[in-house]
């Protein structure tokens, strides 16, 4: 096990470096300028304004270094400052990540709530019409875009029918009620198109495990279907269902910049969108490299957890 | 086991019917959205840019079927021609990630050993990043013209492509006319080349219909949170991004393209999955 989770480890440490280098290269290797982005269109500025704007924020120096001394900043904390409004881009960070949090927290929990209860209906009954119309409502899900589906449930909640907000957030230590009113949506929106992919994976994980020998040996004990589907089949699909919990957390950080720019929450999903968008790339690398690393850290602890249920995770990994 | 085997294959041959009349809707879904995008600006008497063409937030009627914009400009114009757009950052894109996803797989296939290693483990690492993320720092960067749009959705799908295409390629290798082959004195790209190649072709198929739908999803996605086609152009997304401004004075604004771009990608993926089971049926027999 203590192998295991040193190779885990060392991979997700890799895929975090690497990608720093990755964003940090295509940042700067690029010809647009943060500095002449940030004075904006206003011709006529002073080359010395410039020059001193270039040298405070460290664009001088040579990519190695400005790398470097961004990394070495990170591991202490310090993430520099933003080149738009000069706030340190941590205390901007801290201030947004609470929001996604809560909110991929919620959208998770809604995936679970929601998905488990489909998965074993539709298995219940094998080819049933319930397994049948559960089919359609996924492949229907997988087709439509994140936004498109944020975009149908505020035309018909918010502006037809008017029950829920379609903007805004309000901290939940402030208002709780009005917060997680403001939540519905968009964590139904992420809901809806993260539960298919769930759905679909337990479905197809459980239907295997009910043609193994041991499933049959059950039934022909004389098990009731019902215990049948909860102690031997869903115990099965724990490993794969957990890892495409994994993944799924991964799309939901993702989806939150089209969600929380949607719904004008301001997390770190819609922070990273107008970083990109103001070319704010001090702000923009270390939040991706955030995102990144939640995804990674997230996928570890998925893997650790696999590898505890499940000795031949573990093994397999160490021989692949 | 043989009691799963059983139970598949029956259900098969029940559905045989099916898959293919849905190739058919499918296929015909993205015939017509294909050609009245591309075919269709130049037949349509009002032009996209046109200004006033009618009065403004016109609903749907006989004179402009899917109303007009804040501009008074024809709805059905501005999809047709924002569709051109969507069609070929879509299936520029969808080229890209299959040249590079292939030859990435195909290499990782035939050469095995550590070449195999970092291959895979760089495409690992890709996927291990969600692409809408890797998206932002792309158009930050490079920006967002149609050309860059779709080498940056061509590189991020080509991981994906890369490591099924490996796969397949794998199993096809050690299959018995492959060794037959090798056998007979062939050199491995040549085995590659001749031999494998044409048998993976069903599976790029596939995957390049899943890349197609899933480059219009990342292309309308960037153009609608502002980071894709720029204005005056405007492809689906940069469409909806537009109307989601007005939505309170014309639902149809986002109606429309919405229902559009889901019938889409709909098609495509019917197309997948049929052109998926034609495949497996293929290699079935």
């Amino acid at each position: 096990m203590g192998r295991f989770i040193v190779t885990r480890l060392a991979w997700s440490a890799m895929i975090i470096v690497a990608s720093s280098i990755l964003v940090f290269l295509v940042l700067r290797v690029l010809p647009s300028d943060p500095v002449l982005a940030r004075l904006g269109a206003s011709t006529g500025v002073d080359p010395d304004v410039i020059a001193r704007l270039r040298a405070e924020a460290g664009l001088d120096d040579s990519i190695i270094t400005q790398y470097l001394s961004w990394v070495g900043g990170v591991l202490k904390g310090d993430l520099g400052s933003s080149y738009a409004s000069q706030i340190p881009v941590a205390q901007i960070i801290a201030e947004r990540l609470p929001v996604t949090l809560e909110l991929t927290f919620l959208a998770m929990l809604a995936v679970v709530l929601v998905s488990v209860p489909l998965a074993l209906a539709a298995v219940f009954r094998g080819r049933s019409t319930a397994d049948k119309a559960i089919g359609f409502l996924t492949s229907l899900g997988i087709s439509v875009p994140l936004f498109v589906v944020s975009l149908i449930l505020i035309l018909v909640f918010a502006s037809t029918l008017g029950w829920l907000p379609s903007r805004g957030y309000v901290p939940f230590i402030e208002d709780p009620s009005e917060n997680l009113k403001l939540m519905i949506l968009p964590v139904a929106s992420l809901a809806f198109v993260a539960s298919p992919l769930l759905i679909r994976h337990m479905r197809e994980s459980m239907s295997e495990a009910e043609s193994e020998a041991y499933v049959r040996t059950a039934v022909g004990k004389g098990a009731v279907r019902a215990r049948v589907l909860l102690q031997h089949i869903l115990r099965t699909s724990l490993v794969p269902t957990l890892t495409m919990l994994g993944l799924i957390v991964g799309y939901t950080l993702a989806g939150t910049v089209v969600v929380e720019y949607v719904f004008g929450l301001p997390g770190i999903g819609s922070l990273a969108l107008e970083a990109a968008l103001k070319r704010d790339y001090a702000v923009l690398q270390s939040v991706v490299i955030l995102i990144v690393f939640m995804f990674v850290a997230t996928t570890f602890i998925v893997d650790i957890v696999n590898g505890l249920i499940d000795p031949r995770v573990r093994v397999g990994a160490q021989h692949g | 086991m043989g009691h799963n085997m059983a139970r598949t294959s029956a259900a098969e041959t029940g559905r045989e019917a099916t898959p293919a009349r849905r190739v058919n809707i499918g296929m015909v879904v993205l015939a017509v959205t294909a050609l009245t995008c591309l075919l269709g600006p130049f037949l349509w008497h009002f032009e996209a840019t046109q200004i006033g063409a009618g009065l403004p937030f016109l609903g749907p009627g006989f004179e402009h079927p899917f109303g007009t914009d804040d501009l008074g400009r024809d709805q059905l114009a501005r999809l047709m021609v924002g569709g051109r757009i969507t069609v070929i950052v879509a299936a520029g894109s969808a080229l890209l990630s299959i040249l590079i996803g292939v030859t990435w797989g195909v290499l990782a296939a035939a050469r095995r050993g550590w070449m195999d290693e970092v291959l895979m483990r760089t495409a690992d690492a890709f996927m291990a990043i969600p692409q809408i993320v890797f998206a932002l720092v792309f158009v930050a960067a490079f920006g967002s013209s149609i050309l860059s749009l779709t080498i940056i959705i061509g590189v991020l799908l080509a991981p994906t492509t890369a490591r099924i295409v490996r796969s397949v390629a794998m199993s096809e290798l050690s299959s018995d006319y492959a060794v037959a082959a090798r056998a007979c004195g062939l050199g491995r790209t040549r085995v590659m080349a001749t031999e494998i190649l044409p048998n993976v072709l069903p599976t790029i198929m596939v995957q390049a219909t899943i890349n197609v739908a899933a480059a219009i999803i990342l292309e309308a996605t960037l153009s609608f949170i502002g980071l894709g086609i720029q204005p005056p152009d405007a492809s689906w997304g940069t469409l909806l991004l537009q109307g989601y401004g007005k939505f309170y004075n014309s639902a149809w604004l986002v109606l429309v393209p919405t229902v559009w771009i889901v019938v889409t990608i709909w098609a495509l993926t019917a197309t997948s999955e049929s052109l998926r089971s034609r495949a497996r049926r293929e290699a079935a027999a």
